[in-house]
């Protein structure tokens, strides 16, 4: 009955959110006050079904109801219950729910939260969140419906694929989908602007927070992601250009450039057209994501959902979307009016080379991720875009961006004055040079790449410490007072700060593994041992070992330093009895917090031997360390509640006296 | 004026030209340089603009001319002199009894789409599911001495996946028989 | 019943959404849009002051900051008073027909939608069916993956349980499932130690799951088995495929023609064996009319393993009545016993397995030990007394 009734939910909130799609909009358009009262409370009721619908079918999966076709295809009764739970977003059809039911969450969110929002924005932008809410629930229920029923049930299902079924990859799904999602909040309000024909003041206020949560979520989707592809592939590699991963991270790209131009028109008014445009294609690359990954067109280690149908309809969707948004754009757009005026050096010059130089690498990204699939339809020549391609293309690009972040959040408003900008970083490129020099010294010449990348990154870093502890201004106030101006500063200054300071660590993390870590592949016999770096891992062997549902090959190895052993690693090869699927467990053991050893095993050979794969990767976990701190500047950012406004200096010499104190 | 080609970029400077109380704000730039008119911004702007675009643009083609790389199968390369050092993708099924496991992970194995099948040699560890008579895919060269060094395998992923460009080059060949 | 209630409940619940907003009268005139922004501006100056008086920003930006809002105060004041509401007598009719238009499709779309819809998709007939409530219903009239699923369970529970394992292996190689089938014969082999049978059978669950190609792993265990018991037919039929398998051919001949040696005439392996010779360019005497059609390796081991295949239970069938030939001659050792029944329990052949128990209690009456196991094995396959 549980299930029925989750069933007859998901086709009432589909029922509803077609009505969702009509009233309130045509209610804004005719300034008719009750049709747009309609939105919220609508808004609220289709979360609670579709809410009604997840925990039914969260419900079967919990209690292995094979009745369920759905729980058959992914689920497995000997399957501990924390997969029981993951395994409901582990598949096509559970993964679309989830990914409907955090549309409507923010649909709701807007409807309890958007109290000082204009009626008509509000009910414009539910209406919207309506109109992709119910081409969602329409693609779930004509292709991908996950309640139909099994007669007669079997009594046994074909489990998760082994390979999802992992904490990482349990929760990387609901935080992409939050980020993902998060956008079509910004997207739908940015259609409502373009409907009513004006972008409020609100409307600026309400882009930054909702684009801040989403990238969060984003960000933290990303990295964790990365981190699973990292220990459970076995291949030690964190990011691969996959297309799936370039599918989360052009909206990331996008959506970093969106973030940028919302503080513009936010604080200065200004760029409100060119925002709109951004949230529409973040928004749109979002759904792009959703086509690749969910449709099946790419040759990817997610894909795990084929069907042509499904592709079809969800290219239809994206189409329909994507083409009626720029459509509208190109027509409505020339109707906004215009903001503030600002000079080419400025803070505001500052945030739209930012963003010229993030919306032209995010369209590299793209080409670079859709050529393939092009060519082969056009010529049916097969090629595959590797990370060759990326690193020639992302990376020259990223270079500039990298080089001016520093001098951003240093520039005044309206017009700014680089040299003083550049007097005030002195220090800044000091400690970067020092940070490369050591570094070539230490490593020899012929690392001068890695040089050179270590001392973008320590400008980067210091740059950003730079503009805080300028902020705090301890030459002038002295350190109490320093430190209490450090403590009173707004979230937002931290939240820049942050921010740039976790792309500094994620390039150094980077940047270090790429440069000088060390990589052994071997066959090893018990009692052997193998060096790599400062430590010798000496192997004991292999022992058979039964968890709930996989036999693994567990291979011990004990980690000597200096003739003392520090540490033990416990790498397997691991077999999951019902689908009969072999994966690879690696071991991993961290190293004062940033550097780690990693062992994967391979062939096991007769004699009690194995392949192994062995790697030493120097600050390592920087990589994901930077995207917790740049998620955590962004969470100090969304706290800053405060109405922001930006204005320009008063007078050009007393810039460094009068602080940046008005943002 | 021209706008620069791609939508992404081109917006801006053109709507921030039309704003509409300009020039009262004009010129007052308090640092005693050289004043810019309102022209002066926009050309600033768009030549910036441009000049990104056209570094991006160029970096693209160059990648796509020299950084991918083209899938094959065993009978596209068998008899073909490939230019030396190009990288391919070489596709097909692992040769039933072909595997052959040396020292320190070094491995041995035919490529065979079933008409010509291809030597290759890889070191390092091979995929999970990596099997005989199952769908492989191996990134490398094609060496002087008639072996494929690969540098990267990839077997199929679960039961039900076999990497695409296989099964397309193996229907092609009229082998595999999988559900569409 | 109770799931229309339910379903009634939620579809009031999702019209009221629509209906209850509507209902309300449009309490006060239609705001101007820009009215809004000038709130937000009037907002923002509040915010300026009071981040002054904490001394959050210097006055010189405060002041900077004021004059900035202030600028865009104006501008929103002023298009607030160009654009006024313009609600006419006209505009009121039809916004009473959009009203009622509105209401008419909430009462009408919402169940009449949302019941045929579910129609067409939905089960309303069928309950809710946890595993753990179907595994605890009345074993009668259970279904064979069912009980499976019980003993998995068990084993889950209790691994370390061979006997368990040992009477699941052969179920598993019925219902087809041949790899689950080597892996319980291997914890049967482990737990229980090494027998002929126990070898011999997971080297068939190994051949079945790898399509007939008899690997290296069952190859062993075939070679395992005949190190136990020479004569075994069995492990050196598979054995002598594996030498077809190789196409090592002079040593298959060599073992075919030593496995047909033992062969009494009409057992369905030696046909099979005879067969495989014929392949190998062999004539027997009794193949030589067949014509032996040459043709690559490939289709010859798939021939070869379907034919292995289809003649399994053929091949089982003949041990068994080697066997029980055998022990009705000159008796038999616990274990020959007990091996017989499990063989009948999995040919299904209960009214002879019956007959065997009697037979084993008769001939192993001298020895107590004996017929408690053969009695233990005669209640764990169901034929408990």
């Amino acid at each position: 009955m549980i299930i029925e009734i989750g069933h007859f939910a998901l086709i009432l909130a589909f029922v509803l959110s077609a009505l969702q799609s009509v009233v309130p909009v045509w209610g804004a358009v005719t300034g008719d006050r009750r049709l747009m009262a309609v939105a919220p409370p609508v808004a609220g009721m289709m979360f609670l079904l579709v809410g009604i619908a997840f925990a039914a079918l969260t419900q079967a999966y919990m209690v292995s109801d094979f009745s369920v076709v759905n729980v058959v295809e992914n689920s497995h009764s000997a399957k501990p219950d924390l997969y029981k739970i993951t395994g409901v977003w582990g598949n096509h059809e559970g993964s679309l729910l989830l990914w409907v039911l955090i549309l409507v969450l923010f649909g709701a969110l807007v409807a309890a939260f958007g109290r000082n929002i204009p009626m008509e924005l509000k009910a414009a932008t539910l209406g919207v969140q309506g109109w992709v809410t119910a081409a969602f629930l329409l693609f779930m229920l004509a292709t991908s419906n996950p309640f139909l029923r099994a007669s007669p049930a079997p009594i046994e299902g074909n489990d998760l694929n082994p390979i999802l079924q992992d904490v990482g990859l349990a929760i990387h799904p609901p935080l992409l989908y939050v980020g993902y999602v998060g956008f079509s909040i910004v997207f739908s309000f940015a259609i409502a602007a373009l409907i009513l024909g004006r972008v409020d003041a609100a409307w600026a206020r309400w882009v930054r927070p909702w684009t801040l949560l989403a990238w969060m979520f984003l960000t933290l989707g990303i990295a964790m992601g990365s981190y699973w592809a990292y220990y459970e592939l076995g291949w030690g590699g964190y990011w691969f250009w996959d297309p799936v991963e370039n599918a989360s991270f052009m909206p990331w790209l996008a959506g970093t450039a969106l973030l940028h131009s919302a503080i513009v028109m936010e604080k200065r008014g200004a760029l409100k057209v060119w925002t709109v445009l951004l949230a529409i294609l973040t928004f749109s690359l979002s759904l792009l994501g959703t086509f690749l990954v969910r449709s099946g067109v790419l040759t990817s280690v997610h894909a795990f959902a084929t069907d042509p149908a499904r592709g079809t309809f969800i290219l239809g969707i994206l189409v329909v979307f994507i083409g009626g948004s720029l459509a509208l754009y190109a027509w409505r757009a020339p109707m906004l009016k215009q903001g503030g005026l600002f000079a080419p050096v400025s803070r505001e010059g500052a945030l739209v080379l930012n963003n010229l130089l993030l919306t032209v690498a995010t369209a590299a990204v793209l080409i670079g991720t859709l050529y393939p699939l092009l060519l082969e339809v056009l010529t049916d020549e097969k090629i595959s875009v590797g990370p060759p391609f990326f690193n020639l293309t992302f990376g020259p690009l990223m270079i500039p961006l990298l080089l001016a972040m520093p001098f951003g959040p240093f520039l005044a408003w309206k017009r700014g004055d680089l040299a003083a900008v550049g007097q005030r970083l002195y220090a800044v490129a000091g400690l970067a040079l020092l940070a490369m020099l050591v570094t070539a010294w230490m490593e020899g010449a012929e690392k001068i790449l890695a040089a050179l990348g270590v001392g973008l990154a320590a400008w980067v870093i210091c740059g950003a410490a730079a503009e805080i502890l300028s902020r705090a201004r301890f030459r002038d106030v002295g350190l109490s007072t320093g430190l209490a101006r450090l403590a009173g500063l707004p979230g937002s200054a931290w939240g820049t700060a942050l921010g740039h300071a976790g792309i500094g660590l994620t390039l150094l993390g980077i940047v270090a593994v790429s440069a000088f870590q060390e990589e052994k592949v071997l066959t090893i016999r018990p009692g052997e041992s193998v060096e790599i770096s400062h430590y010798s891992l000496a192997f004991a062997g292999l022992a058979r070992r039964t968890g709930p549902n996989y036999v693994d090959d567990v291979g011990h190895f004990d980690i000597y330093r200096g003739g003392v052993k520090v540490a033990v690693a416990d790498p397997a090869k691991r077999l999951y009895t019902a689908r009969r699927m072999p994966t690879t467990e690696a071991g991993i053991v961290t190293f004062g917090l940033l550097s780690q050893v990693y062992v994967s095993i391979g062939e096991v050979h007769a004699d009690g031997g194995a392949d192994i794969r062995l790697y030493y990767k120097p600050l390592v976990t920087l990589i994901w360390i930077g995207c917790l701190v740049m998620s955590f500047g962004a969470v100090l950012s969304l706290f800053d509640r405060r109405l922001r406004v930006g204005a320009p200096k008063p007078a050009a010499r007393k810039m460094v006296a009068a602080g940046q104190g008005a943002e | 004026m021209t706008r620069p080609p791609s939508p992404a970029c081109g917006n801006w400077p053109a709507n921030w030209a039309k704003a509409p109380e300009r020039h009262k704000l004009v010129g007052s730039d308090g640092n005693g340089r050289s004043k810019m008119t309102r022209k002066q911004r926009r050309m600033t702007m768009i030549a910036a603009a441009g000049g990104v675009l056209a570094v991006a643009v160029a970096l693209i083609l160059v990648a796509l001319n020299d950084q991918i790389v083209f899938f094959q199968s065993p009978s596209d390369i068998v008899g073909k002199q490939l230019p030396d050092g190009q990288r391919i993708r070489l596709g097909g099924l692992v040769e039933d009894g072909s595997v052959e496991r040396g020292m320190n992970a070094e491995v041995r194995f035919a490529v065979t789409d079933t008409v010509e099948s291809v030597n290759v040699v890889y070191v390092g560890l091979l995929p999970d599911l990596f099997r005989e008579g199952q769908g492989v895919v191996a990134e490398g060269v094609m060496k002087g001495d008639g072996w494929f060094h690969a540098d990267n395998v990839l077997a199929k992923h679960d039961e039900n996946y076999m990497p695409k460009e296989v099964a397309e080059a193996l229907k092609g060949k009229g082998v595999w028989q999988g559900e569409d | 019943m109770t799931l229309w209630i339910a379903f009634s409940i939620l579809t009031v619940l999702a019209a009221l959404a629509v209906l209850v907003p509507l209902a309300r009268s449009g309490r006060d005139e239609a705001a101007v849009a820009a009215l809004h922004d000038a709130e937000v501006y009037k907002a923002q100056l509040a915010e300026v002051d009071r981040d002054l008086d904490r001394g959050l920003i210097s006055p010189e930006a405060a002041q900077a900051a004021r004059t900035e809002i202030a600028r865009r105060l104006i501008a929103a004041d002023r298009e607030a008073r160009q654009t006024g509401s313009q609600t006419g007598e006209a505009g009121k009719a039809a916004a009473v027909a959009r009203l009622r238009l509105v209401q008419g499709l909430a009462l009408a779309l919402v169940p009449l939608g949302a019941v045929a819809a579910y129609l067409a998709f939905g089960s309303p007939d069928m309950p809710d069916q946890p595993l753990a409530a179907r595994l605890e219903m009345p074993a009668d009239g259970r279904s064979l993956p069912e009980l499976v699923a019980r003993v998995e369970r068990h084993l889950a529970d209790n691994p370390g349980d061979g006997r368990g394992w040992d009477v699941l292996a052969p179920v598993y190689m019925r219902m087809g499932r041949a790899e689950d089938a080597a892996a319980a014969y291997a914890a049967a082999i482990r737990l229980l130690g090494s027998d002929p049978r126990r070898e011999t059978d997971r080297g068939e669950a190994l051949v079945v799951a790898n399509n007939g190609i008899v690997s290296a792993e069952a190859r062993a265990a075939f070679e395992r088995a005949v190190k136990l018991e020479a004569g075994a037919v069995k492990p050196r039929f598979f054995l002598a495929l594996a030498l077809t398998q190789e196409d090592r051919r002079d040593e298959a001949v060599a073992a075919w023609r030593a496995l047909l040696a033992d062969a009494r005439g009409g057992e369905a392996w030696a046909e099979a064996a005879r067969l495989e010779l014929a392949k190998l360019g062999v004539e027997t005497a009794e193949t030589a009319a067949a014509p032996a059609a040459p043709g690559p390796s490939r289709e010859q081991i798939e021939a070869a393993s379907e034919m292995a295949e289809s003649d399994r239970q053929e091949m089982i069938r003949s041990m068994v009545d080697g066997l029980d030939r055998r022990l009705a001659e000159d008796g038999g050792s616990m274990e020959d016993w007990m091996r017989l029944m499990r063989a009948l329990d999995v040919l299904g052949e209960r009214d002879r397995l019956r007959e065997v128990i009697a037979r084993a209690g008769e001939a192993l009456k001298d020895d107590p030990a004996a017929v408690a196991g053969v009695r233990q094995l005669a209640r764990e396959l169901g034929e408990g007394s």
